[in-house]
């Protein structure tokens, strides 16, 4: 089996907060937590960017944590799929404007699913993680298409073939 | 003397929930140094409350300094802001306020625990302690609405009734609650794996704590008996409805450990005291009147002390609000106790502090 078929079946997490009150943080405690249970989609969190492929960011950017966030997001291999938890990580929420605040994540990394709600309920994050599972699936398949364009074969036909007009230019002397 | 190598913990870490870095300098595997750096998600709550909102909208904004103690700040400011306007609040809010705060504890003490369990290598029994809490945030939600941010306290009151029906399912969760607090307890206490991870781990003396100015569990741990709820009588009736003060010693993180845990017996005990006492009044004081003059208040939120300052010049905007929270007391004891301790168990260590980021760079 592929790499591809495993990640489709267990995608790893990796959450970080980037400056928000911790509410959302803990919610996404208690989706691990036997009750919600977010291990049934093969989901398990991870400490590693360099191992994982969903990143879950919560809060508002704050100026200290802006660097962490794009280093971490740089450090994961492709396909990768950001979710933002909560909606000061969507739009900055009530800490928009705040002097220390950037406001919203995308505006450092492209984000794919946006979660909303002011702490997000737990069933709201599984939802937005099963929604990013279908778009690290289509992200996988762009990126084996653009591998197969690449090892396509030389087609003789339509190919001006060097090798033989070179010869054909050294060949009278 | 063996050869130094110094360790970075953090900004980003797996067994941290927040942003909190921490640079050990080790020696033979043993920590001898210890340098904590916080302040990642300072977002200027404090500035902004004092220009941007008003002063009744700010009980709402002081909720998100922190998820897992919201209630505390939103009363916190809330008896600040009634201090300034020179209004008392009804009886029934009060007691109201009380048995979210100690809903809250439980919810927050629970999580605490398990998270002292996870980072001790202990997967199961952290599942076990969040599946125990699980019934605390259905109840939260039942009163407040609300799993994480209830909004509950407002300047003069509370928001939201207690409903009769609510109230015999709080009692009812509770006798289900009590025999799997036992049984966490049991584990807690008597397991011997868990004790050789947290067993002299973390431990700080109770004069050192008395020195370094230690509040909430971390400081009861060591033997020293402070408690808001013991102090202050004015603003919540804390004896009335059954507060006991609850020390230990041994100051290390297996007595952190079964404090918080016997410290759930006496919120147990308290939200059934409210339940049944539950006086009958309005909700809310009405006032027309603007913040004036300075007040303090403080409170005893699940982590310590929490102390909130203002100040108001007869407009509807304050003029400074200052935060001080529990965590933030604690820092350099926090640094002291991670001293002389095997690297390999400062996660559990940093979670038995229980530490709240958020609460201490606001
Ligand atoms: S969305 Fe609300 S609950 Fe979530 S981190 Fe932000 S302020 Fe906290």
């Amino acid at each position: 089996m592929k790499l591809s078929a495993f990640r489709k079946k267990s995608p790893w997490i990796l959450h970080y907060n980037a400056g928000g009150c911790n509410g959302c943080d803990i919610e996404i405690l208690a989706c691990l937590a036997p009750k919600y249970d977010i291990e049934r989609f093969g989901m398990i969190n991870t400490g590693n960017p360099k191992q994982s492929d969903i990143l879950l960011v919560t809060g508002p950017v704050t100026k200290r944590s802006r660097e962490r966030l794009v280093e971490i997001y740089s450090q994961m291999p492709e396909p990768k799929v950001v979710v933002c938890c909560g909606v000061c990580a969507c739009s900055g929420g009530v800490f928009r404007d705040m002097y220390n605040c950037e406001g919203g994540v995308d505006q450092f990394i492209p984000v794919d699913v946006y979660v909303c709600g002011c702490g997000a309920r737990p069933e709201q994050i599984i939802d937005g993680v099963v929604e990013a599972l279908s778009i690290l699936e289509k992200k996988t398949k762009a990126m084996e298409e653009t591998v197969q364009l690449k090892n396509q074969p030389v087609n003789e036909g339509t190919q001006l073939n060097r090798r033989n007009t070179a010869a054909a230019i050294i060949q009278p002397q | 003397m063996g050869k130094q190598y110094e360790i970075p913990l953090g900004a980003q870490h797996i067994s941290l929930l927040e942003p909190l870095h921490f640079k050990f300098t080790t020696e033979n595997e043993r920590i001898v140094d210890t340098q904590a750096n916080l302040f990642y998600v300072h977002r200027g709550i404090e500035a902004a409350c004092c220009s941007k909102f008003k002063f009744r909208q700010v009980s709402f904004v002081v909720g998100r300094v922190c998820g897992l103690c919201s209630i505390s700040h939103s009363t916190a400011y809330s008896q600040v802001a009634e201090k300034l306007v020179k209004i008392e609040i009804p009886r029934r809010a009060k007691y109201l306020r009380m048995l979210v705060i100690e809903m809250d504890r439980i919810h927050s003490h629970l999580l605490c625990l398990s998270h002292v369990a996870e980072n001790s290598g202990y997967e199961a029994l952290f599942m076990k302690t969040m599946q125990y809490r699980e019934f605390v945030m259905e109840l939260l939600e039942a009163v407040c609405g609300n799993r994480i941010q209830y909004d509950f306290s407002i300047v003069g009151g509370v928001t939201r009734d207690l409903k009769p029906m609510v109230a015999e399912i709080i009692l009812k969760r509770l006798k289900i609650f009590l025999p799997q607090l036992d049984e966490l307890m049991d584990i807690y206490k008597n397991n011997w794996t868990l004790s050789l991870k947290n067993k002299n781990a973390g431990a700080i003396t109770r004069a050192d704590a008395m020195r370094l100015n230690v509040v909430g569990p971390f400081a009861r741990a060591a033997g020293l008996a402070v408690d808001v709820r013991n102090e202050t009588e004015d603003l919540l009736p804390w004896k009335e409805v059954g507060f006991e003060m609850i020390t230990e010693t041994g100051g290390d993180a297996y007595a952190r450990n079964i404090l918080r845990l016997r410290e759930l017996y006496i919120s147990k005990r308290i939200i059934e005291n409210i339940i049944h006492g539950l006086p009958e009044s309005p909700l809310v004081t009405e006032t027309k009147a603007f913040p004036d003059g300075e007040a303090v208040a403080r409170i005893e939120a699940p982590r310590g002390e929490l102390f909130y300052y203002a100040k108001g010049n007869k407009t509807q905007v304050l003029e400074r609000l200052k935060i001080k929270a529990p965590t933030f007391s604690n820092v350099a004891a926090m640094v002291e106790a991670l001293n002389g301790n095997e690297y390999g168990s400062a996660p559990a260590i940093i979670a038995s502090f229980d530490p709240c980021l958020s609460c201490t760079a606001r």
